[in-house]
């Protein structure tokens, strides 16, 4: 994929939360390999997902962090919120409790990441029109968003691009500092640091679960 | 009897043609395992037997000596432990194994002394907070059975009802996979109580403090065999919770080959936890084996990645259990280790609740 281990501009980190089953390792398998994994066993932890997109003709690497869902892993999860420049927050369109849940994982988004953190709510799984028990009217009064199928692949691209663009959007008018400890945005130089390194194989950028 | 006698083929690799007659399992325990032994085999493309390495004289007189130690179970733990734990490092023969297994983690005992439990937890309501979360589970990728499962729509849960605080935890979810695997669901649970009461106490507890704690404990180890992985993980702030919690919360079960995860639970069933560490260091050594891989990973994404996959004819049951048992880390030295993480914690937490102090790193040195 990548040709060099600097073929990008910049590194965002990513942060996938929400309840457990709500789709959040289908979203990101989804998002890197362009496959649906309907038997995705759960999360157990964290895993990781890489892919490189094109925001304004500037390449960006997305360092994907899918977090497991369930209430007890929070307390560890809760670390990794830590320099995040995007915090995806799902729900189930079919489950109404993962949308209740909403706020408390909005808190901790909020208290646990900066100010700057781009917020992006997915209603996922809007394949099962018929099991629907969350309207979208109502989840988009409580924020911008956007339905999508992690099974059809409906909308996901745009979950991830759409985050990106705003995260670069905010770079380009000064409102992220890049300097700041934990923006969650890295800037890669062009060449590879260190030249001595005469290990030639790119390193794999493929998608880590 | 075949674990799942309609599947005999994915069992024919555990089970020696000419041994010994399997020990005879109820079969209503085990709608759903097949589903759970494909998923896990399937998933590492595991179905040749690589016990077909044991030599079938050799495994005819390990089931001969394993059937004598049932005879004189108490015996042999109390006066000739040495002797079991030698055998468990062998590999248990994979048609005793169920039972050496119930032997070993004092499931039997239990069972034996809570006759009927079982079946009145299951008729019991079981909290609706874990009911709820193992409703979502059902039609995960392993099979929670009635072990877990509600039955009859009033909603039933052996385990939690069992265990009340603890709950429901998902990464039990392989675990009672690879033992409903082996034995009916009853036997099973009392493996399960076993393993998550006096094996591994505390680690599907809210909050996992137990795993974090063995998190560090295992960092700690780390330094001392592998001082350069060590030194490399902690600049790069590789929390050991980024790749040791499912390894220690599934034991395994989803991190190796077939084989080697049943090599791997021989052993823990005989010497407990220090077993996980033992493993553990290993796969971080053939996952970071030497400078240039460590070159090779500028930066943490690059090191989770090099140890959370790993290819598995590198984690072959032979060559796992032979390193973990050449490391020069003593049971000594895991005890001082642990009691070293137990104190610095407790320091932590007096620091805390004294004053609002910076919190510190959570990397330990
Ligand atoms: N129909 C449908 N099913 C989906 C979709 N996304 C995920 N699923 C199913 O929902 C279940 C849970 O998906 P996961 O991606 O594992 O959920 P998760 O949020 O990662 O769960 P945890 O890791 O436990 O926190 C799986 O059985 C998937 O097959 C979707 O868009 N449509
Ligand atoms: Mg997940």
């Amino acid at each position: 994929m990548a040709a060099g281990p600097y073929n990008y501009s910049y590194i965002f980190k990513y942060i996938i939360i929400g309840d457990m089953g709500v789709g959040k390792s289908c979203l990101l398998h989804q998002f890197t390999e362009k496959k649906f994994m309907a038997d995705c066993p759960h999360t157990i932890g964290v895993e990781f997902g890489t892919r490189i997109i094109e925001v304004s003709g500037q390449k960006i690497k997305l360092q994907i962090w899918d977090t497991a869902g369930q209430e007890r892993f929070r307390a560890v999860t809760r670390s990794y919120y830590r320099g995040a420049a995007g915090a995806l927050m799902v729900y189930d369109i079919t489950r109404r409790s993962t949308y209740n849940h909403l706020s408390s994982w909005l808190t901790d988004a909020r208290n646990l990441t900066n100010p700057n953190t781009v917020i992006f709510l997915i209603g996922n799984k809007s394949d099962l029109e018929a099991q629907r028990d969350v309207t979208y009217e109502e989840a988009k009064q409580f924020a911008d968003e956007n339905e999508c199928s992690a099974k059809t692949g409906d909308n996901v691209e745009d979950a991830f691009l759409d985050t990106a663009k705003k995260i670069y959007q905010n770079i380009q008018d000064g409102s992220l500092d890049l300097n700041a400890a934990e923006s969650g945005v890295q800037h890669k130089p062009a060449t590879p640091r260190n030249p001595l390194n005469t290990d030639q194989t790119p390193s794999k950028e493929g998608c880590a679960c | 009897m075949f674990l799942v006698s309609n599947t005999g083929f994915l069992n024919a690799h555990l089970l020696p043609g000419g041994c010994l007659k399997r020990e005879s399992h109820l079969s209503n325990g085990f709608k759903g395992s097949v589903v759970a032994w494909l998923s896990l085999a399937d998933s590492r493309g595991i179905f040749i037997n690589r016990d077909g390495n044991v030599p079938v004289e050799k495994l005819r007189q390990r089931e001969m000596k394993w059937l004598d130690m049932f005879e004189n179970w108490e015996k042999w733990m109390s006066k000739r432990f040495k002797k079991v734990k030698e055998r468990c490092r062998k590999g248990i023969p994979p048609s005793l194994r169920s039972r050496a297994w119930q032997y070993l983690c004092g499931s039997k005992f239990l069972m034996d002394h809570n006759t009927g439990r079982y079946e009145e937890y299951l008729r019991q309501k079981g909290d609706p907070r874990w009911i709820e979360d193992i409703k979502k589970d059902l039609h995960r990728q392993f099979p929670l059975h009635e072990m877990f499962q509600a039955r009859g729509g009033t909603g039933t849960h052996a385990y939690t009802i069992h265990n009340p605080h603890e709950g429901y935890c998902q990464a039990q979810g392989p675990i009672a996979a690879v033992l409903l695997m082996h034995m009916p669901a009853e036997q099973a649970f009392w493996c399960l109580v076993s393993i998550c009461e006096k094996y591994l106490p505390g680690y599907y507890s809210p909050g996992l403090e137990a795993v974090q704690l063995d998190g560090d404990v295992l960092f700690g180890l780390l330094k001392r065999s592998s001082p350069s992985i060590y030194k490399h993980l902690k600049k790069q702030r590789v929390e050991p919770m980024l790749y040791m919690t499912e390894w220690f919360m599934c034991i395994f079960s989803r991190t190796l080959p077939w084989t080697s995860v049943l090599r791997v639970w021989d052993m823990f069933f005989c010497e407990g936890v220090k077993v996980l560490f033992r493993i553990a260091i290993v796969i971080v050594r053939i996952g970071l084996p030497d400078s240039s891989v460590l070159a090779q990973c500028p930066s943490m994404y690059e090191t989770i990645d090099k140890l959370r996959h790993i290819p598995s004819h590198l984690l072959e049951e032979g060559f796992l259990s032979t390193e973990s048992l050449r490391l020069n880390i003593t049971e000594r030295d895991m005890e001082k280790e642990h009691q070293k993480q137990v104190q610095k914690r407790k320091a932590e937490r007096e620091a805390k609740s004294k004053g609002p102090k910076k919190t510190k790193n959570k990397i330990k040195s």
